[in-house]
């Protein structure tokens, strides 16, 4: 039986608090709902729109030299052998399997398709030219997987006017692999004589079946002797899997796309997907940030939010913090020049004076020491206190404010965020 | 003849020679302005500085901030400065300031605290003594680029990425330098009948070629880069030489430095966590809000400072003499070339006359110097490091479809076109870091995170770039801009960098190979 959020008044009651709409706090959310609880969740999703819309587990150890793993539970069994203080150490294989089916099952059911090969990590495209390692991959992406496998002949196309996306770089960097790769430069239809293109307008734009249409009139003269056309990803941003249909019908050959730079429209699809499909579920979510916490009675935690102009007391009896990094603000720096946690100014494992947070060299193989610093954890994820017990009973913790990780270069994000609050939702769900 | 080294100096002499109708060839091992040429305030001296301790060169920069504000009008953004002490500084060194200023000729007015605090209300409430005097800011990259930009149109031949190797002499004659094309290791000589070493904190190496030898010693600077203007004209802290002494405007930013600390090696310049905490905390004595300030970037270049002057007893940097040295090498027995190196921005150009004047003299080329006459013209080389030029320029034609590749900074399309044909004048490729060296890209807030992506893929699309060069240019523009990045990250900044990561790591997996 699920359980709803329930209102007094102005102050809600809910078991679960989340607090952070990013990866680790939508997959939070999600694994909450499912197990029939109430939950109240708030932050901004701002950050999920960096998102490739990929979802990666785990490719590489960083150090003196890369080692990456096609096969990412290889990959983290030697991580965890090596550092068993990394998130991945507290979680087994299967509940990484349970965690990533429940997330994509949710997301299917909310209209985003993810293609997943159990033993094997995929290869897509990206805008520099290079090959990125992902475990679940969109199937927009997918196909472009599939067609660089297959060894296909690829077209790809970019855009006048749409910066940081050059088809011609990236078929000049693939050309050693893939020497069946060609690119040209399109016009964008009714946006000719504009010279800066966004890639959320031109989404919009295609939205529209008459833009379509002359989007593929300008594309069909260029399509003869390829088997598939690479595009950045603006194809819709609700009616994907329909856009891409019809192109790929109309132009007789497989469409795929590509991910590009910030705010992407991969990332967006994935926040008004899970938005969208939320009303379905026992959430209530709240787009507004949190500034101040109590610990009250019982153990549990109470805190104000607003909606338009109303201002709600809830009270929760169990917390994850998906609060993110720096730039999702859940750490930061205090006045004397240590990282901080910002809600309950936790314990953060620190990584030395500031001077010595960052490598010289920007791409250093071992990566930066700061993206280590973090949160301190018990095996289920609650995060630890001065006295190295949990911090609070039902307090948890989840992605990538965790410690003794480096997502960005182990290309681990979204696994380290589904897994740690699959794993996080778990237990508390046993204590309530 | 040949010219090795870029710099200021360097292309001064060049465009010197050009104008007397001499046939010349400037090499640098990188690009133009890559040395200390381009990692200094852009301070045009009034000469009051110097007042202390070398009123002869005090003079000099006076004379030449006069000149070049005559002939050079367009590199220079006459701001005046001010002399201020606040009240910790010694009552003696203010008292004898103005003195020693009307002694040696360096026009100088008193103002009242209260009068100064009016003109830049960025300064210190304990101010006790202020000083107006004629200091101005210089555009360093303008100035070598139009320098070099003039020299070509009188027939020089500019070649960058050449790096020396060493000469091949023949008793007391060097008759070639053999060099090589640093990207493409392929070595070549140039034949020249007389050779000028203006290679600054390098200079001994080069001489050490030719069989000479200069005692020198390095002085590193370190200078930061504040996100707007703090004030309208520049600052000089009234007190013994110490660090963060100045706060020179420029543009839309300030720039306050510099250290000073004496290193050995010339390999790795880089600015230190330690050091920005210096410049900032005596900085903030001066200028409070210095302390608040949020910083775009730091960066450090290297003082050349020769023993053989007066002035080397003492210990550090400061204490040795800022005027330049011109060695003629013939107490090295060697009859062709000439070493000029030390010396200031401001006196770039009487630098490059007295080297000109020798070897002109010795090639039995008797014309007089021009650079003290004629105008420097504008060039299409050197106009887009204006700041506000590129926004100005794209703001104007609306109904042009340019495209910007820097946002900060406003650089379009057009501008990086623009760019690359006059690079690709002086018969070589251009890289990312060269491009960002003559226009604004990379300045701005977001430091490379966008642009510097943006600008590769927009240089593979015109063909500019091939196979996998991109990658690598974008590497060393990344590195070059973090370099100046890294010690001023301390708590808002980190999220710019995880930002940057993730696209540059997460994404495009930029650290493997």
């Amino acid at each position: 039986m699920n359980a709803a959020v329930t209102q007094t008044g102005n102050t809600l009651n809910c078991q679960v608090a989340v607090i952070g709409s990013g990866m680790a706090g939508m997959a939070a959310a999600i694994f909450a709902a499912n197990r029939g609880l109430s939950v109240v969740q708030v932050g901004k999703p701002s950050e999920i729109s960096f998102s490739s819309g990929c979802l990666d587990l785990f490719s590489t150890i960083p150090g003196e030299t890369l080692r990456s793993f096609d096969n990412p539970f290889e990959g983290i069994d030697v991580l965890t052998a090596e550092q068993p203080c990394h998130p991945y150490a507290k979680v087994s294989r299967d509940e990484i399997v349970q965690g990533f089916e429940e997330f994509t099952a949710f997301m299917n059911a909310a209209g985003i398709r993810y293609h997943c090969t159990p033993q094997s990590n995929q290869k897509i495209v990206t805008p520099a030219g290079t090959l990125k390692s992902s475990w679940c991959v969109p199937s927009a992406m997918y196909a472009g997987t599939r067609a660089l496998a297959e060894k296909k002949r690829i077209l790809i196309v970019d855009i006048r006017g749409l910066k940081g996306f050059g088809a011609r770089q990236m078929a000049q960097n693939l050309k050693a692999a893939h020497p069946c790769m060609g690119s040209i430069t399109v016009e964008f239809p009714g946006r000719e004589k504009s010279g800066d293109l966004m890639c959320e307008r031109l989404t919009w734009d295609l939205e529209a079946p008459d833009v379509l249409k002359r989007f593929i009139k300008v594309l069909r003269p260029h399509v003869a002797g390829y088997d598939a056309i690479g595009l950045p990803a603006i194809l819709g941003i609700y009616r994907f899997e329909e856009l891409r249909t019809k192109m790929e019908k109309a132009l007789g050959t497989t469409v795929f796309e590509i991910p590009t730079l910030a705010p992407s429209v991969t990332g967006l699809r994935t926040k008004e997907a899970y938005i969208g499909h939320l009303g379905n579920t026992s959430v209530r979510h709240f787009p507004v940030s949190v500034k101040d916490i109590q610990t009250g009675k019982n153990g549990g935690f109470c805190f104000e939010v607003t909606e338009g102009f109303q201002n709600f007391e809830v009270n929760a009896e169990r917390m994850i913090l998906a609060t993110g990094r720096f730039l999702g603000k859940g750490l930061g720096v205090n006045d004397t020049g240590a990282i901080r946690e910002m809600l309950f100014d936790l314990p953060v494992v620190q990584t030395g004076h500031r001077s010595q947070w960052f490598d010289r060299d920007f791409f250093n193989k071992k990566g930066h020491a700061v993206n280590r610093a973090g949160l301190e954890t018990d095996v289920v994820f609650r995060p630890l206190g001065r006295d190295k017990k949990p911090f609070a009973e039902g307090l948890y913790a989840a992605g990538s404010v965790l410690a003794h990780q480096d997502w960005k270069r182990e290309k681990s994000g979204a696994g380290i965020s589904i897994v740690s609050a699959y794993k996080a939702v778990a237990h508390l769900a046993e204590t309530l | 003849m040949l010219v090795i080294g870029g710099g200021a100096t360097g292309t001064g002499v060049a465009r010197d020679l050009a104008l007397r109708g001499i046939d010349c060839i400037l090499i640098d091992q990188k690009d133009i302005n890559s040395g200390a040429s381009g990692a200094n305030h852009g301070l045009l001296h009034s000469g009051a500085r110097y007042v202390f301790k070398d009123g002869e060169a005090a003079a000099e920069c006076h004379r030449e901030n006069q000149l070049l504000k005559r002939l050079a009008p367009h590199c220079i953004e006459d701001t005046g400065g001010l002399f201020v002490a606040v009240e910790k500084d010694d009552d003696d060194y203010v008292a004898r300031f103005p003195e020693l200023c009307r002694k040696f000729g360096i026009p100088v007015a008193d103002l009242t605290p209260e009068a100064a605090r009016q003109i830049e209300p960025c300064l210190a409430k304990d101010l006790k003594a202020a000083f107006a005097v004629q200091d101005a800011v210089i555009d360093p990259f303008m100035l070598s680029l139009d320098n070099a930009a003039d020299a070509m149109a009188n027939g020089a031949t500019v070649l960058r990425n050449v790096r020396l190797t060493g000469f091949d002499t023949d008793n007391g004659k060097i008759l070639a330098a053999r060099v090589e094309h640093r990207r493409t290791g392929k070595p070549f000589t140039i034949s020249a009948g007389q050779f000028v070493n203006a290679t600054g904190a390098w200079a001994n190496s080069v001489a050490t070629m030719a069989g000479a030898n200069i005692s020198m010693s390095y002085s590193k600077g370190s200078l930061l880069i504040t996100q707007t203007r703090i004030n309208e004209r520049v600052i000089n802290r009234l007190r013994p030489a110490s660090d963060a002494d100045i706060l020179v405007p420029g543009g839309t930013v300030s720039i306050i430095g510099t250290t000073s600390l004496e290193i050995d090696n010339l390999d790795d310049i880089r600015p230190t966590t330690a050091e920005v905490d210096a410049i900032i905390r005596e900085g903030a004595d001066m200028v409070p809000e210095l302390a608040r300030a949020r910083y775009i970037r730091a960066y450090a270049g290297v003082r050349p400072l020769v023993r053989d002057l007066a002035g080397t007893s003492g210990s550090g940097g400061r204490s040795i003499s800022r005027n330049y040295t011109l060695k003629t090498h013939s107490e090295d027995n060697i009859e062709n070339l000439v070493t000029i190196t030390g010396g200031k921005l401001t006196t770039f150009r009487l630098m490059a006359q007295k080297a000109a004047d020798i070897v002109a003299k010795r090639m039995g080329n008797t014309k007089p110097c021009l650079t003290d006459k004629e105008h420097l013209p504008a060039s299409a080389k050197g106009e887009w490091t204006e700041p506000g030029k590129s926004p100005r320029v794209w703001m104007s034609n609306p109904e042009r479809r340019d495209t910007l590749i820097c946002e900060c900074e406003m650089v379009s399309e057009y501008m990086v076109d623009e760019i690359v044909r006059s690079l690709k004048d002086e018969g070589a490729q251009p890289t990312l870091e060269e491009i960002g060296r003559r226009s604004r890209i990379g300045k701005g807030p977001c430091q490379g995170t966008f642009c510097s992506f943006r600008l590769a893929a927009y240089l593979y699309r015109k063909g500019e770039l091939i196979d996998d060069q991109g990658m690598d240019q974008v590497r060393d523009f990344v590195n070059g801009r973090w370099k100046g990045f890294r010690p001023l990250v301390r708590d808002r900044e980190l999220m710019r960098v995880e930002l940057q990561e993730s696209f540059l790591c997460a994404l495009f997996g930029m650290e493997e190979d």
